[in-house]
């Protein structure tokens, strides 16, 4: 069983048509996966799931072995913290360090440690220079670091990201990707990614494509995107590099790049044999 | 949205801002009463350089609190126009053909008016040199002697809280929803009564929509973060009394007991 487990899991707003249709997944201990589909696919609705923020029709949930139900759920929470994707509306505290605080307080923390606790979280987040503004004062990008920050000093084992760069500038959506990443390579935590962006997914080390309700694919990153016919039918792509290298497929030219940065060293090589 | 300026948190180092919430919400409580009792223009007079004393010691810009007063003037300028029209007593003042106006309609006018606007610059003082989250311990530990009768002070205590971090937000959205029906051709200032509340509804749905949409979010991450109402919490900034905030509530009492002798001897 995986750090997650869902076991056909449904869920519906209006009784009529499920939002959330007989999904089952584990997801292992300290990976960083992506869930993509379209607006409706159902992905946001199974983060809320998940987090024991709605109360699912049927299936079952484990939360590190533990099952989801009113009588754990409260222990479920301290495994568990979620990003949503308007900072503006995540916001308790008047300050910075007010609202890392907030998740603290709740779990009892003692007062005497907290301090330190907001001081570690806020400058892994980078906002060891804003702890004392006004969060709704600061730029987007800065804006979900504190609610990364609020969650991370929280400690918990696993966090979901719900679409949490849609909202920003290019640049905040860099930093709040490089944050990921950088937890991600630390290893403690489980990152659950719930994505428009298709880019993301490249770095991550699992896939969950969701697509009216249902898991329309599940594999790594590299297999999903193997199959781009797949993809299109339910209307999505794969990213800009794979597509270059597509489109030199087709002209007889087989790269094996990934990157960006490979892809000019391949084709670099290429060119300067020929 | 810097010209909204109630409900908004100033976050400067100043003596005021450093005093203890619950010092500042019962003198604040006292002033107001204050305000209400004197008859006198001397006692308003004192009123007002005493604000402007605290207004000053709280580091806080004259023009800041100006700003609050803003959204009042329309109530005010409508609250003359009534008087106006409904107060025959006292000596006229302007008489145009049959229409005259009294001087007590002017002057009772002018007192509320007053009286209004002193109460804008105290609380606005407060919610400028209070965090919302400090506003909130206060209001609880104030409230917390009604625990006994089962109230939920801490609740409650939120609530406040979360709707005055909310006032700009909503504005803001108020601001870009008008916005947005002006450029489809919705008129909010000209037009018949009829077309004028087709307008404010062309408003007010959309606003309720995202408001509660806000609502459900913010539930949400409170949720995720571990909030139970009713819960035990621990506290990150716990409230310290000291001679300071003994030394605020004894004026604004003071103040409130010269106020008392003004009605009386002036």
């Amino acid at each position: 069983m995986g750090i997650i487990s869902v076991k056909n899991l449904t869920y519906s707003y209006d009784d009529k048509t499920n939002a959330v249709d007989g999904v089952s997944f584990d997801i292992n201990k300290g990976d960083y996966v992506t869930i993509i589909g379209h607006n409706g696919s159902g992905k946001s609705t199974l983060a809320k799931l998940i987090a024991g923020l709605l109360e699912a029709k049927s299936g079952e949930i484990y939360i590190d072995e533990l099952k989801l139900n009113q009588e754990n759920i409260y222990k479920i929470r301290e495994k568990l913290g979620i990003v949503f994707q308007n900072p503006d509306n995540q916001f308790i505290g008047s300050t910075v360090k007010d609202d890392i605080a907030f998740g603290l307080e709740n779990h009892r923390v003692e007062s005497s440690k907290m301090q330190g606790i907001i001081e570690e979280y806020a400058k892994r987040a980078g906002l060891e220079k804003y702890l004392e503004k006004e969060p709704t004062a600061l730029s987007g990008g800065q804006k979900q670091r504190v609610a990364i920050a609020g969650v991370l000093a929280m400690h918990p084992n696993i966090i979901i990201f719900d679409e949490a760069t849609s909202m920003l500038d290019p640049k905040g959506k860099e930093d709040i990707k490089a944050l990921i990443n950088e937890l991600h390579k630390d290893k403690d935590f489980t990152i659950v990614s719930i994505t428009h962006d298709i880019e993301e997914v490249l770095h991550s080390d699992d896939c969950i494509v969701m697509n009216k309700g249902k898991i329309f694919d599940h594999d790594l990153p590299e297999k999903i995107f193997s199959e781009p016919e797949k993809l299109r039918k339910i209307d999505l792509d794969i990213p800009f590099d794979l597509k270059i290298v597509e489109e030199f497929k087709n002209y007889g030219l087989k790269l094996k790049s990934k990157t960006q940065k490979e892809m000019v060293e391949e084709l670099w090589q290429y060119a300067s044999k020929n | 949205m810097n010209n909204l300026v109630f409900g908004k948190y100033i976050p400067i180092d100043s003596i005021v801002h450093r005093l203890d919430p619950r010092a500042k919400i019962v003198a604040l409580f006292v002033m107001i009463v204050a305000i209400f009792i004197p008859k006198s223009w001397w006692a308003y007079l004192f009123l007002a350089v005493c604000l402007l004393s605290i207004i000053l010691l709280a580091k806080l810009k004259l023009g800041f609190i100006f700003k609050a007063f803003k959204p009042m003037m329309f109530m005010m300028v409508f609250l003359l126009i009534v008087n106006c029209l409904t107060l025959k007593t006292g000596y006229v003042l302007i008489s145009i053909g049959t229409f005259a106006i009294y001087s007590d309609a002017v002057f009772n006018t002018l007192f509320i008016v007053v009286r209004l606007l002193l109460m804008i610059m105290l609380t606005t003082c407060l919610t400028a040199t209070t965090k919302p989250l400090d506003l909130t311990l206060g209001i609880e530990y104030l409230l917390s002697p009604l625990k006994v009768f089962h109230f939920p002070a801490h609740e409650v205590a939120m609530m406040i809280s979360i709707a005055l971090r909310f006032i700009p937000t909503i504005i803001e959205e108020t601001m870009r929803i008008m916005n947005s029906q002006k450029s489809r051709g919705v008129d909010f200032e000209e037009g018949k009564l009829k077309e004028k509340i087709q307008a404010i509804l062309s408003l007010i749905v959309p606003l309720f929509s995202v408001a509660f949409e806000r609502a459900y979010e913010l539930a949400d991450a409170m949720e995720a973060r571990g909030y139970i109402p009713g819960a035990d919490r621990t506290r990150y900034r716990n409230l310290e009394f000291t001679f300071k905030d003994g030394l605020l509530i004894l004026l604004s009492f003071i103040v409130l007991a010269l106020m008392i002798l003004s009605r009386i001897y002036l």
